[in-house]
């Protein structure tokens, strides 16, 4: 994009204006809201209450509850129980368009526009002017365009939404809200896919909202976007609000240690083993997404891979597993040097891969959990060209009383168990095929602790049976303490690798956010 | 544990498909009861032996029709194949191949023409939809070109006569019916790449990552649904005794509609043997009763259309209700 796009207005008066604001009676008021999912607590009873006219950070971990507070702040799934008052007055907020009614609009990570319109259409998208019935483009585009100058920075109205940055996409997608007269603003971790530039301007409008009185709630895992935007910020883990500071009471460290410090339950049944031979070995493997991985696997190791979401960990196992072409760099299995250029080569080999996404790449979820379960080993069972149906069953039979998974019957479609047994079906499928190595990509994301307890075991038989496991996940406490070894990954890099448990969780994570302090050494 | 089975519905589900199953035979069974009543002579030795003859055709379509849809694809080109191989086993044979010869090289085309289907799917990344209407104009347009528009008529008795004669009181075309269907069926359940088709329809980057091997698997469905068709264009030569690539217009779409009416969903990942038979005849006894009943022609296909909505829609609602 060229500079002539953008302008930069990052004057701002900071504070003075908001301590006035906050002083304010809050506008929205949670009461004991809370939300199950097939029994489990998404988020556990939370009392809070937003200030008019604050920015409200909140922070957690990946599955501590964020995403879900948002869906029942937009209307977007019901709430099991608890009250959520508006200005003092109970709302219901049971779809997204009452949420909406009430002022109260969201930006996500991603824009959720339609990039085949204008920027004026998609400013008026769904409340376009009209004269006898006929859309009045220029119009629209004249309007759009004062209220994208009003806000303080230069897009031009007329182009196709494809046509600009996804930061200044972003920025459409906040203008759009703002426009909306939304009293309440809510930002899913906006900076996921932004430029610091883009960042910076989207800060500059966020700062401008406040000014005119907008509640901002904002979502982020990066301290450093709290510490430079929030007033106040409220901590949530495992689905429970832990703490709510004033921004100015509190520091980088005693935030982490809140979102992530636990009393470690029993649930990480790490059984040391004695490491056989190398199985795996990367050297200096690049691809799309990530540069320069040297790592390896050993029998009975457990290879931890720590990172922000995008850091490229799911890119680097999925190119090992042969999804993606590598583009530099070579892959050792058992001492040789391998060329794995589709899955089936990685597979013939003895990888085994579940990934990242139960829904879109784990399961056939319209298919019965048998076939789920029996997907890779279809040659073992079947004899002259045909499957033995009573194999079929029996294998399946044995996997889902083995895994313990909860379902009516081997034949009840994948798509009925839930988030946990699925993930049990995602991993289940591999354990009779034979596989060497496990890549589990954030094996437990929305998975209870009960059955994550169970997944860790099977880590442990795995292991026993000479198998090694690189484990990937945004889940810091699991990596800690299941990991051999750790590599930490930011931005496609693999910035430090260490021994199991030899530093603290706060170094990890500042490793992995890349923040103010340690810019990185490798040791290993 | 794993007593908790309260909120899924598998065995419903189960009991709903073999319903499903029951109900078109049914509904086939109360067209054919309500139609011997109210006419004299559907129930004639004669009109049976012409409504299977006629439903035989495009229930073989419908099955190999079916495995591409159960992969979430569509083949637009049946019905043009079997022009097209009606043409070229017109010309093989009038240009004196011996018959077996003239069968396989046309089902060796069929094959072609499928694997082509795979190619433009699998390797130039063309939707399913355009790549098979692309085949369906060409190839009645070289069709038309290898006979200048004209007509080859095939005078080789004992190929003319398989499509008319009987085996066991029951016509050859209706055999042939079976011969494709157990197969098929066989096939669809009892083999792995059966599974693949399904898994493939459901999630192909599951099945991928499972180590299916999704685009042979495509490539198949497509090779299956081509032969399927280029079996038919040689049944169809046999019948009317000629060659010509006009023929065979819209039978795609009837294929389509025996599929979808038998319970295949268009969405991928549904779908059985029996259902698009099923289908087929339902429709064939349809078009044979309004003849029959001396309902205008053109009625049929709104009755037709009428139909696929009703069938199609009870067969969301029972997913559903699922």
């Amino acid at each position: 994009m060229t500079d002539h796009d953008i302008s930069h207005r990052s004057d701002n008066g900071q504070s003075e204006t908001i301590s006035a604001a906050a002083a304010h009676l809050p506008i929205l008021e949670l009461r004991g809201l809370e939300k199950q999912y097939l029994g489990t607590h998404a988020l556990k009873p939370a009392d809070l209450a937003f200030k008019a006219g604050e920015i409200h950070a909140i922070v957690g971990e990946n599955g501590a509850g964020k995403s879900t507070l948002i869906k029942l702040l937009t209307g977007v799934i019901p709430r099991t129980a608890g009250e959520i008052l508006l200005r003092g007055e109970p709302v219901a907020l049971t779809t997204p368009l009452e949420a909406i009614q009430h002022g109260i609009n969201a930006v996500h990570q991603e824009v959720v526009l339609c990039p085949h319109l204008t920027v004026a259409a998609n400013i008026f998208l769904g409340e376009e002017h009209r004269r006898f019935g006929l859309l009045q483009h220029r119009h629209m585009v004249r309007e759009a365009q004062k209220i994208l100058d009003d806000l303080g920075f230069v897009l031009p109205a007329h182009v196709l939404l494809s046509d600009l940055t996804i930061g200044q996409q972003q920025l459409i997608a906040t203008a759009r809200a703002a426009t909306r007269g939304a009293r309440f603003l809510i930002f899913d971790e906006p900076t996921a896919y932004l430029t610091r530039e883009e960042a910076a301007q989207l800060f500059a409008l966020i700062r401008r909202l406040q000014k005119s009185g907008v509640t901002i709630v904002y979502i982020s895992h990066r301290m450093e976007e709290v510490f430079e935007l929030a007033d106040r910020v409220s901590i949530l883990r495992d689905g429970r609000l832990v703490g709510t500071r004033n921004i100015d009471d509190t520091n980088e460290n005693e935030l982490i240690s809140l979102m992530i410090n636990r009393s470690i339950e029993q649930i990480y049944h790490k059984v040391p083993f004695t490491f056989g031979k190398t199985i795996l070995e990367t050297q200096a493997l690049s691809g799309s997404g990530f540069e320069n991985i040297s790592i390896s696997v050993r029998e009975g190791e457990i290879v931890g891979l720590y990172g922000l979401i995008g850091a490229g960990r799911s890119e680097f196992v999925t190119t090992i597993f042969g999804r993606h072409p590598k583009s530099s760099g070579k892959i050792f299995w058992d001492g040789k040097e391998v060329n794995i250029e589709r899955e089936r080569d990685a597979i013939k080999l003895g990888i085994a891969l579940a990934p990242e996404s139960r829904r879109d790449q784990g399961l056939c979820l319209s298919l019965p959990v048998s076939l789920n379960l029996n997907l890779p080993i279809y040659k073992q069972l079947s004899r002259n060209l045909l499957i033995s149906h009573r194999e079929e069953s029996r294998h399946a039979d044995s996997q889902i009383s083995d895994l313990r998974i909860k379902t009516a019957s081997r034949s009840a479609s994948a798509a009925s168990l839930s988030g946990g047994n699925q993930q049990k079906i995602v991993i289940g499928k591999w354990l009779n095929h034979g596989a060497k190595l496990f890549i589990f990509d954030e094996p437990t994301v929305g998975v209870d602790v009960g059955t994550k307890a169970e997944i860790y075991r099977l880590f442990s038989t795995l292991l026993q049976n000479g198998a090694g496991i690189i484990l990937i996940s945004s889940y810091l406490p699991e990596v800690y303490e299941l990991a051999d070894t750790l590599h930490v990954f930011r931005r496609g890099q693999m910035v430090a690798s260490h021994p199991h448990k030899t530093v603290t969780h706060e170094d990890i994570l500042t490793q992995a956010l890349g923040s103010a302090s340690a810019d990185t050494d490798t040791h290993n | 544990m794993s007593l908790e089975t309260k909120d899924v519905g598998p065995t419903p589900k189960r009991r709903f498909n073999v319903l499903f199953g029951l109900t078109l035979f049914a509904l086939l069974l109360a067209l054919w009861l309500v139609l011997g009543v109210s006419t004299d002579s559907f129930w004639t030795g004669n009109n049976i032996a012409n409504l299977l003859r006629q439903g035989s055709m495009i229930a073989i379509l419908a099955i190999g029709q079916t495995f591409v849809i159960i992969t979430g694809g569509i083949d637009l080109s049946v019905g043009a194949i079997v022009g097209f191989t009606s043409v070229v086993v017109a010309w093989l044979l009038a240009h004196g191949f011996p018959v077996w010869a003239a069968i396989l090289i046309t089902l060796g085309i069929g094959v072609c023409i499928g694997l082509f289907h795979g190619f433009g799917i699998v390797r130039l990344g063309l939707p399913p939809f355009i790549i098979t209407l692309a085949t369906l104009t060409s190839l009645r347009g070289i069709g038309l070109l290898i006979t200048n528009g004209a007509t080859i008529s095939i005078d080789n008795d004992p190929f003319t006569e398989f499509s008319r004669n009987d085996f066991a009181g029951i016509p050859n075309l209706f055999w042939m019916v079976v011969l494709v269907g157990i197969p098929a069926y066989i096939f669809l359940h009892h083999s792995r790449w059966g599974r693949y088709l399904f898994s493939v329809g459901s999630n192909a980057e599951a099945s991928r990552l499972s180590g299916v091997n999704v685009k042979g698997t495509i490539y198949l469905a497509y090779t299956l649904s081509a032969v399927c068709a280029s079996f038919v264009g040689l049944l169809l030569a046999s019948r009317i005794g000629i060659g010509n690539a006009t023929q065979a217009e819209g039978w795609e779409l009837q294929a389509i509609a025996s599929s979808v009416i038998g319970g295949t969903s268009l969405f991928g990942a549904v779908g059985s043997i029996h259902g698009p038979l099923l289908g087929a005849f339902i429709l064939a006894t349809i078009n044979n009763g309004a003849n029959l009943l001396n309902v205008n022609s053109f009625w049929q296909r709104v009755i037709t259309g009428v139909l696929i909505i009703v069938i199609v829609y009870f067969d969301q609602l029972r997913r559903r209700q699922r």
